[in-house]
């Protein structure tokens, strides 16, 4: 008897082939870097007329920032695509018609997650280029440092995409699946705000029932720095610019751990759930 | 069936957060505490704070003079900076008793208080001092009081200097009118040599030392500690307890730069890092002031500094301990020497003006009498002409003996290429479109 998380590789090279080729095929992957790549160039703008105004910049790794940047754009198109991914096709049928074929859950869910990795690396080719030419352009050093973000970002993505396919498999329809990313994201927005203007306040000031939201808030705020996708973004960003290996060491093995469980949770509530719900 | 909204949660939030803030215009409330006061080694002199009784740890340099006290004092929360703050000058009750240092739990050392002054050897406001203790600490106050009443003294005889100056002046103007009443020809030569001369103010006491202070002096070898404070009859003082990180350099005797730009000399920009890169654009002149460093971790240092800053554990961070003389500074290109820079002084000299409102200028003393000069450094010009790419500085203590650890890189920023770099965005969009047509071909 195979087992739940067996798959056939065959099959999911298939799938990935068909879902890879049909993005790449589209617009939305080239607009996406195109978006991001010029919010950097924006950024990269401004930095360099802060360099004439102030006479001079003192930093070690100024593509970081631009990157940064371009790496959160990205993100949100990589969490938007997969997230849509399972609720589409369960939206439309299509995942009906197809586990009725030589596909099960695991084999599923690892294409889905191959495929945004590897649109993630098509990304990856797009960054080097760019920050290449504009090394070149600008003079502004395409350091050690840079390679490292860059390289740290394919963990950080593969946290986000799974993310996005856990949540696809809880919901049935893309629409309400865009509104649980956004709502969710919005959220960890929004305690992380209130946590940060109760944590200003003195103590002593507050009135208890506010100390014991700030108590919560605070749990909370920490829980959701593990839970967030985009919290495993900013702590490896954060890694570098500390320049501490042990931490960026870290932050990989986080970011995997964290992909590994949302993905097996993915597979089972796709097995729970079925194809239709 | 209810639905949830995340929009609708998210605006309920933000109301009850915006109901729940209370206001930040009420005046401070004041409260009485047990707090340590603190004088503190920082890497080049003794930083004053205190430790509230929201920081249950208080950070030290290893090996080092530190002084504690345990006082009674009035403490209120400043909103602006997010931090306590205490009113010494309300209420400075110091508690009187034995400060115990444990380790593991067990009592290592019962300290009493000791005399302690501080001593700055370039006067107060430089940022380098040293701490003496017993006799030393007598000896330095003494010497500094005995250079102050010297002082006073040379300043008394100066003022009689000057009177009697202003008497021989009076009495050389009323000579030289009656001497040109009676037909005499003086040259401007001849009036000035026989002219009285000023007498000169005398030079003020170049160091300072502090009044002489009686602390618990904590130097302690690296390690976590604990200290409390045993009263006289006996009984642990509530709230006296706090943990001691004592803490040791990473690394020292590194080189960094203090930078200041030409076009805003107030503020100025650390250059520690080795790893770390000027980027330039267009005419600059920045002054280089070449120091000695020392490496701390970042979240002690900080907290030693003020037990209330915060800190990143994994970052370090380098600290200045002393300026480094007689060194050229050297500005090369490709590995070729374009220049090497003497350190000199400099005084910035206020003008009137829609432009920067100041000059910087070379400091000589005959055309500044009676002014020092506003600081020293070596001055690079980097000058629009220079070609724009990679250029190195380093620190030589004689002509080819480089100072190790001092080589920075100064990279020239080519700032017109800055609208290209809208036009290298639209290439994944080419990608897109060479993939589309190859698409529409394989189609038809």
């Amino acid at each position: 008897m195979r087992s739940r998380f067996s798959f056939a590789s065959h099959t999911t090279k298939a799938l990935v082939r068909r879902d890879f080729l049909s993005t790449l095929k589209g617009w939305g992957l080239y607009l996406a870097a195109f978006v991001s790549l010029m919010s950097s160039s924006f950024i990269l703008k401004s930095h360099l007329g802060a360099i004439k105004e102030n006479n001079i910049l003192i930093s070690s790794d100024p593509l970081n920032y631009p990157l940064f940047i371009s790496l959160v754009i990205v993100s949100f198109y990589l969490a938007i695509i997969s997230v849509i991914s399972i609720s589409r096709e369960k939206d439309q049928g299509t995942l009906e018609v197809l586990f009725y074929g030589p596909v099960n859950s695991s084999s599923y869910l690892v294409a889905k997650y191959t495929k945004d990795m590897l649109l993630y690396l098509v990304m990856v080719c797009f960054f080097f280029v760019y920050f290449t030419a504009v090394s070149s352009l600008t003079n502004l050093a395409f350091s050690w440092s840079l390679v490292k973000a860059i390289f740290l970002s394919i963990f950080s993505v593969s946290c986000i995409v799974s993310f996005g396919l856990f949540i696809s498999s809880l919901t049935s329809k893309m629409r309400t699946s865009i509104i649980w990313l956004v709502g969710i994201l919005l959220a960890f927005l929004a305690i992380q705000i209130f946590h940060t203007m109760l944590v200003s306040l003195e103590e002593e000031a507050l009135s208890s029932s506010l100390l014991y939201l700030r108590k919560t808030l605070e749990m909370v705020s920490r829980g959701t720095g593990w839970i967030s996708p985009f919290s495993y973004l900013n702590r490896g960003m954060q890694s570098i610019a500390i320049g501490s290996m042990r931490l960026y060491g870290m932050s990989i093995l986080y970011s995997l751990v964290y992909s590994f469980i949302l993905l097996v949770s993915s597979v089972l509530i796709l097995e729970a759930k079925g194809v239709r719900g | 069936m209810r639905k949830f909204s995340p929009l609708s949660a998210l605006i309920l939030a933000l109301l009850l957060g915006a109901l729940t803030s209370p206001s930040l215009a009420q005046a401070p409330t004041l409260r009485e505490q047990l707090v340590y006061s603190l004088n503190l080694f920082d890497g080049k002199g003794y930083t004053p704070g205190f430790c509230p009784r929201s920081e249950d740890t208080i950070y030290l340099i290893a090996n080092e003079n530190n002084a504690v006290s345990l006082r009674s004092t009035l403490v209120y929360f400043w909103p602006i900076t997010g931090n306590y703050v205490a009113g010494f000058k309300a209420l400075n009750e110091e508690i009187e008793g034995t400060l115990e240092v444990m380790k593991e739990g067990e009592v290592t050392r019962s300290l009493g208080k000791e005399e302690n002054v501080t001593y700055y050897p370039e006067g107060f406001f430089a940022e380098n001092s040293r701490m003496y203790l017993g006799e030393e600490a007598h000896a330095f106050f003494q010497k500094y009081e005995k250079a102050t009443e010297d002082y006073y003294g040379r300043i008394n005889e100066y003022y009689e200097k000057m009177r009697e100056y202003r008497d021989a002046f009076n009495k050389f103007l009323e000579d030289l009118s009656k001497r040109r009443e009676a037909g005499e020809e003086l040259s401007r030569a001849q009036v000035e040599a026989e002219m009285p001369t000023e007498p000169s103010p005398p030079e003020g006491v170049k160091f300072y030392v502090t009044p002489l202070r009686k602390d618990y002096i904590l130097n302690l070898p690296q390690g976590v500690y604990q200290i409390r404070m045993r009263a006289r009859d006996g009984t642990i003082i509530e709230d006296s307890q706090k943990n001691l990180v004592v803490f040791a350099r990473r690394r020292e005797g590194g080189v960094g730069y203090e930078i200041i730009p030409g076009n805003r000399w107030t503020m100025r920009e650390n250059l520690d890092d080795p790893s770390k890169t000027i980027y330039a654009a267009g005419k600059n002149t920045l002054y280089l002031r070449p120091f000695l460093q020392d490496e701390y971790n970042e979240l002690y240092y900080k907290k030693l500094l003020d037990p209330q800053n915060e800190g990143t554990p994994e970052r370090w961070m380098w600290v200045h301990t002393s300026s480094l003389e007689n060194v050229l500074l050297s500005f090369l290109k490709k590995g070729k020497l374009l220049e090497r820079i003497k350190k000199a002084p400099y005084y910035v000299k206020q003008i009137p003006g829609p432009e920067l409102g100041y000059e910087i200028i070379e400091y000589k003393e005959e055309e500044f009498p009676g002014r020092a000069p506003t600081f020293e450094g070596h001055k690079l010009d980097l000058s629009p002409v220079l070609e724009k790419g990679n250029y190195q500085l380093r620190l030589e203590k004689r002509e080819g003996e480089v100072l190790k650890g001092s080589e920075r890189k100064i990279l020239l920023v080519r700032k017109e290429n800055a609208n290209l770099l809208y036009l290298i965005s639209i290439f994944p969009l080419i990608v897109g479109l060479v993939v589309f047509v190859q698409r529409k071909r394989s189609i038809s």
